[in-house]
């Protein structure tokens, strides 16, 4: 920069300098009467001192390099002037811009916008180089380092955070796919889960805190709700071509449950029967809808008599007064009592005497107690026993055994191929869940509608209908 | 009396239980998948045992856990997973609602998983606890592979659980573990013994689903999901048990090799390698070849008294397994195409035999119907047009009441039009005194190994009658036979009554002789009188109260036998009915 404004001033001294501003002759510059000033403050420097010229003077080389991109005085003659040859051939260009007159509008369209010559850069002078960008910090330093790290790289030494990539643990790509892969999928492998034992991951601590190391599982969950068998085999006359006894046996049993099903519906029935005598008939209506019409002034003959007799109840009712008592009749009391007291309590003396004489009668009985007590527990027992291989009751609904699969003897087939097969296996799997108390049993969720549907008929179905 | 009021509810049964609901919301899931993670976890409802209490007071009928259990379920990191799924669909739903098809995309290839197997090695600790939960499993899975394609349920669970009982099925194939089979009207139950367990499970018959509406489907599914974890990781250890490739793989080198031609009509390349495992007719290749099984020989060990009996009859029982084992050995069967074909080649493979079919039935027929060495020809329609000489013409029962009768049953009851003989369940055991259907004695005197004398006399029904009396004796026999021995003593007896009678009457006895008679004991016999008299002196010497529950238990007995008999009684009436009637529709 310094350089350059040198060389401007030794242009402006130089006599040939041509200045823009024509106001400012190189006569003013030198005036007749000088003021005296000290010059020793440099206060007095800025007030006194006439930089005008030299203002002025860069004012205008700044003026040229940002019009001209430089001196005018340095540039070149090729560059300020042109040789004037004349019209140029206009003719040959309308001629040649007619055939494509469509184009034209191609062309206006090309022409850069106004709003973007506004905003366009005006100024010739070359922005200013960003030295920054061209210097690094540290760069000896760095440049060092490289040259090491090559020496040592040509020597065959893996630097420590090179080496320190190439250990870390491969993460397995592909693990992941398998990973996404679904539970159900076909073609899915199985290995030998209790074979190996499970590797350790870690620290024992490091996995239990994060929750990495599984819960042991409770004994208790072990144990089977039930001791029914997964799989209850159908009874022998469930055969597809049973013995005749076995057969029988199934359909009475199919028969029994029959039957009680009925009995409760029947139940139902008798509770819900009423005796058709009470219906109302045409007579009974007619008298109800007549009833309070005739015979009127009976009735208020008799109620007016009612409130009567209700009133005189009421007042009969008498209210007993109890009686102070003496002091005599109360100390009397208390004698009689404390007598009977002692009375009890010689009457009880005497029989604790008499139980020793009749030690054997007391044995007997508790015996005999103990005898009861040992039956009832072993009734209980039996019966604990008895309701292990029941269903429990385990939500809003008792569980509902499956209706017993049977074939009646003209229903049986005579050969495998036409046997018809009866019942489900899938219900038969539901129910023996349900049964085992593995699940609860549930009615499936009834469908609601929350909005009312509404019916429209099409038109094209309204011209026929 | 000082201190604070006890407040209700705040101890015993009242805090040792949770409600669905309360449980529900402890674990901020809902309800559907609360009840999903139960059933994969293994965690039931409870009931208590006062209600009231439990309730805090209300008697309304409500679901209840125990406390501890859901605070266990807490740690469960498939919570995590189930609350990810939630997100991760209402994010879909978003997507899919602002028809934002790339993020549609990309959620659906991140979907959340999880997978069960740290909640299968919980839950059975070992492999014996999980074998003997898999009765379960292989029901389900048996019932959903036989589900059609439709929406029920996911038709990826449908091909697993289909591939997991295939395998199964070879695994029981290979290792000869049926015992049991009953044809039921629901379904066919089969039992095995894998490794000391008893397994029973029920197949239903093919293409018989009408989809009942009140079963919940959803529940099911997630049943089935855990058991086809279950029943995947089982198979697996079943198969390296017996040194077999897992995925299971057709033996290449076997002799019975299917024919290439019909493949490429069946089955698409990818389903026919499943299919042909499916078809069960072919050997499953081995990790190690395998050179002759070892047969396994029972340990001995110096034993005295009763344990030597014990032992013996183990033995005897193993003996006879391992004849049933190899039940169809050397027989080689051709189905028709009307018999249900998968459960007749299992169980035929099951047992050592060889089978095969008509190749448009199936894929993995492995001779065609006109060979020459068939030995049955399985067949359920009351003719036929063309038969070989060569061969037994049998209905499918016969296979099947051969497998329970351990013993190969004469055919002669089981040909082409002949009204079959009942099928028994053999799930029945019959106790002492029980009625035993006469199918079922006829059996059970084959596997003795007796020629019942009927059998020649059966295929002449004219003799019919005389065979029947003959029977009738028998039996009557059989019910007589104790009691003419206690007749002989009473008779005895009254004889000496009458001779002490007389002495302390002071009459003179008449005195005779008579040329001795000798007496031939019979030295069985004696014995026999031997110990009946030792059990009536025992009984003699009883208790009262002994005594009274003996009396209790002979007359139970008694009972018992009286009924077996007028049971029996009917039959042959019913019997004799049936056979007039058949007499009258000849004439």
């Amino acid at each position: 920069m310094a350089a350059a404004r040198r060389l401007k001033r030794v242009a402006v001294s130089q006599p040939g300098f041509l200045t823009l501003n024509p106001k400012v002759g190189p006569t003013d510059l030198v005036s007749s009467r000088r003021k005296r000033v000290n010059k020793n403050k440099k206060k007095n420097w800025n007030k006194y001192s006439d930089v005008q010229d030299v203002e002025e003077f860069l004012e205008d080389v700044r003026h040229q390099e940002r019009t001209t991109g430089g001196l005018l005085s340095e540039k070149s003659d090729d560059s300020l002037f042109f040789l004037d040859v004349g019209q140029p051939k206009k003719v040959e260009e309308k001629e040649a811009a007619e055939p494509v007159k469509g184009k034209k509008r191609k062309g206006k369209s090309s022409r850069p916008l106004r709003i973007d010559l506004i905003l366009q850069h005006d100024s010739r002078v070359a922005p200013p180089k960003d030295v920054l960008a061209y210097q690094k910090p540290n760069a000896k330093k760095l440049r060092r380092a490289a040259e090491r790290a090559e020496k040592l790289a040509a020597k065959g030494v893996v630097p420590r955070s090179k080496k320190r990539l190439l250990n870390r643990p491969v993460v397995d790509r592909t693990s992941k796919k398998t990973e996404t892969e679904a539970n159900n999928n076909p073609e899915r492998d199985f290995y030998d889960i209790w074979g190996q034992e499970t590797k350790d991951l870690g620290e024992p601590w490091y996995l239990q805190q994060t929750r990495k190391k599984l819960v042991k599982r409770p004994e208790k969950l072990n144990e089977k709700p039930s001791v029914l068998p997964a799989v209850e085999v159908i009874a022998p006359g469930g055969s597809y071509n049973p013995d005749f006894f076995s057969h029988q046996e199934l359909l009475r049993e199919a028969h029994e449950v029959e039957v009680k099903k009925k009995k409760v519906e029947d139940k139902i029935e008798r509770q819900l029967a009423y005796n058709k005598e009470d219906t109302a008939t045409e007579e009974t209506i007619l008298r109800e809808q007549v009833e309070g019409l005739v015979e009127e002034s009976e009735e208020e003959e008799e109620k007016e008599d009612a409130p009567k007799e209700d009133g005189e109840e009421v007042a009969v009712g008498a209210i007993a007064v109890a009686d102070k008592k003496t002091e005599r009749q109360r100390k009397r009391e208390k004698a009689e009592k404390m007598k009977e007291q002692q009375r009890l309590a010689e009457r009880r003396q005497t029989e604790q005497q008499q139980q020793l004489f009749q030690l054997r009668s007391i044995k007997t009985s508790i015996k005999q107690q103990e005898e009861k007590t040992q039956v009832r527990q072993k009734r209980r027992k039996a019966k604990e026993e008895a309701q292990k291989a029941q269903p429990r009751r385990l939500g809003k609904l008792k569980f509902q055994p499956q209706d017993m699969e049977v074939q009646l003897s003209d229903e049986l087939a005579g050969s495998l191929r036409q046997l018809k097969p009866e019942g489900s296996v899938l219900m038969d799997r539901f129910k023996s869940l349900q049964k085992r108390n593995l699940i609860e049993p549930r009615e499936r969720a009834k469908f609601k509608r929350r909005l009312k549907v509404k019916y429209v008929e099409k038109r094209a179905f309204k011209e026929i209908s | 009396m000082g201190g604070l009021q006890k407040k209700k509810f705040e101890r015993g049964s009242a805090t040792n239980y949770i409600t669905r609901n309360r449980a529900r919301k402890k674990l901020q899931l809902s309800l559907p998948d609360f009840r999903r993670l139960c059933i994969l976890k293994g965690i039931y409802p409870h009931e208590p045992k006062h209600k009231k209490k439990v309730n805090k007071g209300s008697t309304a009928p409500r679901t209840f856990y125990l406390l501890k259990d859901i605070r266990f379920l807490l740690h469960e990191p498939i919570v995590g997973k189930f609350r990810e799924y939630k997100i991760f669909v209402r994010k879909l739903k978003k997507a899919y609602g602002k028809t934002e098809w790339s993020a549609v995309e990309r959620l659906r290839e991140n979907k959340p998983t999880y997978k069960l197997d740290h909640i299968i090695k919980e839950r059975y600790p070992t492999f014996i606890d999980a074998l003997r939960d898999i009765d379960d499993a292989l029901c389900m899975c048996f019932l959903f592979s036989t589900f059609a394609r439709t929406g029920k349920c996911h038709v990826q669970t449908i091909q697993l659980c289909k591939r997991l009982t295939v395998e199964w099925m070879n695994y029981v194939i290979t290792s000869r573990s049926l015992r049991k089979v009953f044809l039921s009207i629901k379904g066919i139950y089969y039992q095995a013994e894998v490794m000391g367990q008893l397994i029973t499970w029920v197949v239903p018959y093919q293409f018989s689903h009408d989809h009942p509406v009140d079963v919940d489907y959803r529940v099911m599914a997630t049943f089935t999901e855990l058991y086809t974890t279950l029943l995947g990781f089982v198979n697996f250890r079943l198969y390296n048990s017996l040194n077999l490739v897992y995925p299971p793989k057709l033996d290449s080198n076997a002799e019975s090799e299917p024919k290439e031609e019909s493949e490429d009509d069946y089955a698409m390349n990818s389903e026919s390698y499943l299919e042909k495992l499916s078809a069960l007719s072919a050997s499953l290749a081995r990790v190690v070849s395998s050179a002759e099984e070892e047969e396994a020989q029972l340990d001995h060990f110096p034993t005295e008294g009763e344990d030597m009996e014990k032992m013996e009859a183990r033995e005897k029982e193993l003996k006879q397994q391992e004849a049933q084992k190899k039940l169809f050995e050397g027989l080689k069967f051709y189905l028709n195409r009307e018999v249900p074909r998968e459960s007749l080649a299992f169980i035929i493979r099951c047992f050592g035999g060889q089978v095969s079919w008509d190749k448009s039935v199936c894929i993995g027929s492995t001779y065609e119907m006109t060979d020459e060495t068939i030995t049955h020809h399985i067949i359920d329609r009351p003719s036929v047009d063309k038969q070989y000489i060569n061969r037994y013409y049998i209905q499918p029962q016969w296979v099947y009441d051969c497998v329970n009768a351990k013993v190969l049953l004469p055919v002669e009851d089981y040909f082409l039009g002949v009204t079959l003989p009942p099928h028994l369940s053999p799930f029945v055991e019959e106790k002492e005194g029980d009625y035993v259907p006469p199918e079922k004695l006829k059996i059970m005197a084959l596997q003795r190994g007796e020629k019942t004398g009927n059998e020649q006399e059966e295929e002449e029904e004219e003799e019919e009658e005389e065979e029947e009396e003959e029977e009738q004796e028998e039996e009557e026999e059989d019910d007589n036979g104790d009691e003419e021995d206690d007749e002989e003593e009473v008779a005895e007896e009254k004889n000496l009554k009458k001779m002490e009678e007389q002495r302390s009457q002071g009459k003179s006895l008449q005195v005779k002789v008579t040329p001795g008679k000798l007496k031939v004991e019979n030295k069985a016999r004696l014995e026999q009188e031997e110990k009946a008299e030792e059990k009536r002196l025992a009984i003699m010497m009883m208790k009262k109260k002994e005594k009274y529950l003996y009396d209790k238990i002979m007359f139970g007995k008694k009972r018992k036998v009286r009924e077996a008999n007028k049971l029996a009684a009917k039959r042959k009436a019913h019997d004799d009915a049936e056979k007039a009637k058949k007499k009258k529709a000849r004439k």
